[in-house]
């Protein structure tokens, strides 16, 4: 039993190892190990779904003991993990066929299972470090398999996430100076007997680190490239579940470390709120509508899902950083949905561009005819995830505006609804530019996907609903959670929320039903009614004019941009630009570093000529130039 | 469980009466400000028993002829949300602000249709809708967020009772209530923001290729559709009312201002219309939930 | 019996059909200036639930106002096709009875019920509004009666209407 967390933690490690080494003889027994191992792991996972371990003691390094644990909010995250691998495990069965590399592309895949694994499972900073260098190393390599632009893309990943890391290094480093322990008991205590200074210093060095990983603005940059140039299932696990674990380190910094009593002692309070968790909200909250507003104007599908990644991340951090019980319960249960759909939508787009080739939206179109199974998966997806009722998405967003409503920060409510309204503009360009709309000639032999690749969709699209209408599912393992973390959950049952306590109410089942009934009563309308009959899509109102197959006659390119005009003006500058220009002066100012090194020996001792005549000038002068 | 029946039947239809007794108001009234004799009061009626009537219908494919149903179903949904007098009917199942999301299914739904009848006029029509949607629900999230804060309340059957005795939120809140009449407005699709369907630019925009009995689902779905902006807004600023005569004459007299300014307005550009929501009524909006956060 | 109700909901079905007309938005020759005069204040047309609509899914009437030269008759053939049944069409002035003052032309076609049915014809050059109304009018006896039927004819004569775009038209 004592070794049961090790075993669950290897699993991935094990399976990785085992595929690369099967894929030598076949490539059947690379698939099959890979598989099975993943869905090993799941179940283990579900030994521990009652059954929290709080010290299980892994070894010992620097002095330090290293820990593993798990609680309910780390089975949540570690569900997340190994359900949204299993699936891009699954997926790319298919959609990387062909490809070159492709044992050491799921040794990495499983890697990062098991490393995000090992950071959800942490019980001290030093395994948390660990594991969270190994995922951010071995997703690096993932990126870059998705072809010549993915590299760049993944420099600027790698690059971004090594300055997040090391500034946790540092925090560490601090840490450890102090106390020689890095259990996160003793890093608590130690944090509620130190400075203020001391401590607001932490906080900031580890909030850089799971800002970056999370991709909250203005640490956001690497993500529109890394996201669309990595292959289809990277991407979703990097949107799914490489930015939950960011947000899984926010949270274990917030209330397993410092705890929201300790953050109100750190500044003054002026708000609702602890000062540093309001600076957090607010960041999240532009997060929102700054990456909303950039979403509605991509051409680019996979950019796009990019910039939703964003700012939905966004909503988690938000929902984690009010502080209540109903806000950190919305933040994370919008965690476990995000997963959800961002991977259902990834891997819908992933089947997309594995028919088509092509992620820009402008060329394709009326796909739907093609692959109504990817379609179906997308419309789920994109309901959820616009936050409309009676999907998953809106359940944990409806939580955070009433959480918001509850703490009076109605700014952060007006950016969240915000975000949410301008969230259908994009979703909508989604669907439409993929599915509705006229198909192009090239693509009238476009047929669905394996079976293999509809499997997740499927799998997706049914977790959707089911935690839309039964949200008591998921509200199980979070109250727990919460309990676990000294909070008081709040109340709830299996259709929703009774309400209470300036809470609003809501029952899923009543919303699903009678929409249900509306549906049948338009439909018994539309039933009675004459005859329908199909016709061509060529067949269409132009005013009269004859559509013909070699016309295009589609709305799709610049979607929006009537509204572009509107908000074109406010994007001329972005963070993306500051920090290239940084890198560029860096450039420049190695450039000239490097010319001091002309290699020439009678330069070197002309230099040092040139520096001790100059110490002497000084020193006859006194030492005294100013 | 006889009443809850008796409810559940009765509802819709009494929503569509009004909607479509509204609808054939404003056919009239806009004929006599044009000095005209006008259609007969029931003409709505009879386009859409015309409409539903045709004899051969068309179709692009099943989210086309789902498109309608979706937008349809939802508004029937949406009226369940929304209480008359002496009934709460299921606003214990969704607030205020659940019914701003519930209220949205139908547009995606019509969208969903639109966009699968492949023609780009309607494309372009449900671009132009959902963008003034975005226009128009940044001053309406304030507005509601005002209305929440006044009355510490996110039910709005409490909200509604909150405002008995003549206490309404637009005496409490009038610069609020101003800002939610244009949104209100806006969200009717009348003139100057009628962008959407604007007949001349893209061709009635979604419903371009709807024909037959698509087009009387959508006609059924836009009587509910002026029943639920019409309701929300008296339930939200004009106190509901003691009974359902007071009801309709308030929501007459809200919908004879609506047509009033509906027949004598050109219209927008949709940019230009997103920027004017943008501009006044969002500050207005502001100022006005900042004298509630001030003034509790 | 049954054959007597059903006879029954068909008429009321008409009585009730005649009173919205939409009017498709099409105009093909001058005959369209009247139009503004009949659905304007004036003549106001939309009294009798006649409106103009915008695409031929959504319209009853195609009114053919005016002259059809080949290149429209054309787009007349592919709007009425793409309108639903029941269709009535409106043959408007003198030019799609006989070709008109164009009863020479080469590029103009002279008797429109040799390409399309026709249900009924307004004659004049150009017709008043008053005639135009009337014209309506006998439109809704003639529904009201299950008289315009030019949408059956269309489908019962195919051949008969397809041969002769095809000779106009290739």
């Amino acid at each position: 039993m004592n070794m049961s967390l090790m075993v669950l933690l290897l699993t991935p490690f094990t399976g990785g190892i085992l595929s690369y080494l099967g894929g030598k003889i076949h490539r059947s027994v690379r698939y099959t190990f890979a598989i099975l191992f993943s869905s090993l792991t799941l179940v283990e996972l579900f030994f521990y779904y009652n059954k929290p371990v709080n010290h299980f003691v892994l070894g010992k390094m620097f002095g330090s003991v290293m820990i593993l644990q798990i609680n309910p909010i780390s089975w949540l995250f570690a569900f997340i993990v190994t359900t949204i691998s299993l699936l891009a495990i699954i997926f790319s069965v298919n959609d990387m066929e062909g490809r070159g590399g492709l044992d050491f592309y799921y040794f990495e895949l499983m890697v990062v299972e098991g490393a995000m694994l090992g950071i959800t499972l942490a019980g001290d900073l030093l395994t948390f470090f660990l594991f969270w260098e190994i995922m951010s190393w071995t997703s690096y390599l993932l990126i870059i398999q998705g072809g010549n632009k993915s590299i760049k893309a993944g420099y600027k990943y790698i690059i971004m996430s090594i300055i997040g890391a090391n500034s946790m290094l540092i925090a560490i480093a601090m840490i450890y100076g102090k106390i020689h322990t890095l259990v996160f008991r003793n890093v608590a205590m130690l944090l509620a007997a130190s400075p203020h200074g001391f401590d607001i210093a932490i906080f900031v060095l580890f909030a850089i680190g799971f800002f970056v990983e999370a991709a909250v603005m203005p640490l956001h940059t690497w993500v529109s490239d890394a996201y669309s140039e990595a292959p289809s299932s990277v991407s979703s696990v990097l949107s799914g579940v490489l930015e939950k674990i960011g947000a899984y380190g926010l949270f274990v910094l917030l209330y397993a470390l410092f705890g929201v009593s300790l953050l109100g002692k750190l500044m003054p309070l002026r708000f609702p709120s602890p000062t540093i968790m309001y600076t957090i909200g607010w960041f999240a909250g532009i997060s929102i509508v700054v990456s909303t507003f950039l979403a509605i104007l991509q051409e680019d599908a996979k950019k796009l899902l990019a910039y939703s990644s964003i700012s939905q991340i966004g909503y988690v951090v938000l929902g984690i950083s009010i502080g209540t019980s109903l806000g950190v319960a919305g933040g994370l249960f919008h965690a476990l949905n995000h997963a959800i759909f961002k991977s259902l939508l990834f891997f819908t787009i992933g089947a997309v561009i594995y028919r088509t080739g092509t992620r820009n939206l402008s060329e394709l179109g009326g796909l739907i005819k093609k692959m109504p199974v990817t379609f179906t998966g997308t419309l789920f997806g994109i309901i959820a995830l616009a936050g409309v009722p009676p999907l998953n998405g809106f359940v944990s967003k409806w939580m955070i505006y009433e959480a918001l409503l509850q703490k009076k920060e109605v700014f952060l409510l007006i950016l969240a609804l915000i975000g949410s309204t301008g969230s259908f503009l994009y979703v909508y360009r989604l669907i439409h530019s993929t599915f509705l709309g006229q198909l192009p000639e090239k693509f009238k032999d476009v047929k669905e996907v394996p079976f293999l690749m509809q499997i997740p969709i499927w799998l997706l699209s049914l977790g959707t609903i089911v935690f839309g209408i039964w949200p008591g599912l998921a509200m199980n393992v979070i109250a727990r959670g919460e309990k676990f973390f000294g909070i008081t959950p709040i109340k709830y049952n299996l259709y929703g929320f009774p309400g209470g306590n300036g809470m609003g109410s809501l029952k899923m089942i009543n919303i699903s039903s009678v929409f249900i009934a509306g549906l049948i009563v338009a439909y018994i309308i539309f039933a009675l009614g004459a005859k329908t009959h199909r016709i061509s899509q060529y067949d269409n109102y132009a005013a009269g004019q004859v559509v013909t197959k070699d016309t295009k006659y589609n709305y799709s390119y610049g979607f929006y941009m009537f509204f572009g005009r509107v908000v074109n003006p406010v994007f001329k500058w972005s963070a993306d630009k500051i920090y290239l220009a940084w890198a560029r002066s860096a450039n420049v100012f190695g450039d000239y570093m490097r010319r001091i090194y002309t290699g020439n020996l009678e330069t070197y001792s002309s230099y040092i000529v040139v520096i001790i005549s100059l110490v002497g000038f000084l020193i006859l002068l006194g030492g005294k130039i100013w | 469980m006889v009443k809850n029946i008796l409810i559940a039947i009765g509802l819709p239809l009494l929503a569509f009466g009004i909607g479509i007794s509204f609808m054939g108001f404003k056919r009239k009234i806009g004929a006599r400000i044009q000095r005209r004799y006008g259609p007969p009061f029931h003409q709505p009626l009879l386009d859409i028993i015309k409409l539903l009537s045709k004899k051969s219908d068309i179709s692009h494919g099943i989210i086309y002829d789902l498109g309608p149903m979706i937008a349809l179903g939802a508004s029937i949904l949406t009226i369940f949300f929304i209480p008359i007098p002496g009934l709460k009917l299921l606003t214990g199942s969704a607030d205020v602000i659940a019914l701003l999301y519930i209220m949205v299914i139908g547009s995606l739904g019509m969208g969903l249709g639109a966009g699968e009848s492949a023609n780009p006029n309607s494309s372009i029509g449900i671009a132009r809708a959902l963008t003034l949607m975005f226009g128009y629900d940044l001053p309406f999230v304030i507005v509601i967020i005002s209305v929440l804060l006044k009355y510490h309340t996110t039910n709005l059957y409490a909200i509604t009772q909150a405002q008995a005795g003549g206490h309404w939120a637009m005496w409490v809140l009038p610069l609020s209530a101003i800002v939610g009449f244009i949104v209100i407005y806006g969200a009717m699709g009348e003139h100057p923001f009628d962008v959407v369907t604007a007949p001349h630019e893209v061709a009635t925009g979604p419903m371009a290729e709807y024909g037959g009995k698509h087009l009387g689902l959508l006609f059924i779905d836009h009587a509910f559709h002026v029943y639920i902006e019409l309701a929300l807004f008296v339930d939200l600023f004009m106190g509901g009312a003691s009974n359902i005569g007071w009801f309709y004459v308030k929501m007459f007299v809200l919908f004879l201002i609506i047509v009033f300014f509906d027949e004598v307005l050109p219209r927008f550009r949709i940019d230009d219309a997103v920027r004017f929501y943008w501009r006044w009524p969002t500050i207005i909006a502001l100022t006005s939930l900042i004298i509630v956060l001030i003034g509790g | 019996m049954e054959k007597m109700t059903e006879q029954q909901f068909r008429t009321i079905g008409n009585m009730l059909r005649k009173r919205s007309l939409w009017m498709l938005h099409y105009c093909t020759g001058c005959g369209s200036m009247e139009l503004p005069a009949v659905g304007t204040s004036r003549y106001d047309m939309e009294r009798f639930g006649v409106v103009p609509y915008i695409t031929p899914r959504q319209a009853d009437i195609l009114l053919v106002t005016g002259y059809v030269n080949t290149k429209t008759l054309r787009r007349i053939v592919t709007v009425y096709e793409q309108m639903l049944d029941p269709k009535y069409v409106v043959g408007f002035g003198s030019c799609p009875i006989n070709g008109g003052v164009y009863w020479d032309s080469y590029a103009v076609i002279k008797q429109l019920d040799r390409y399309i049915p026709v249900d009924l014809y307004i004659a004049g050059c150009m017709p008043r509004p008053e005639a135009i109304i009337t014209g309506f009018m006998h439109l809704m006896e003639l529904i009201d009666k299950g008289k315009a039927t030019g949408y059956k004819r269309y489908k019962e004569n195919l051949e008969y209407y397809k041969e002769n775009q095809r000779k106009v038209l290739e």
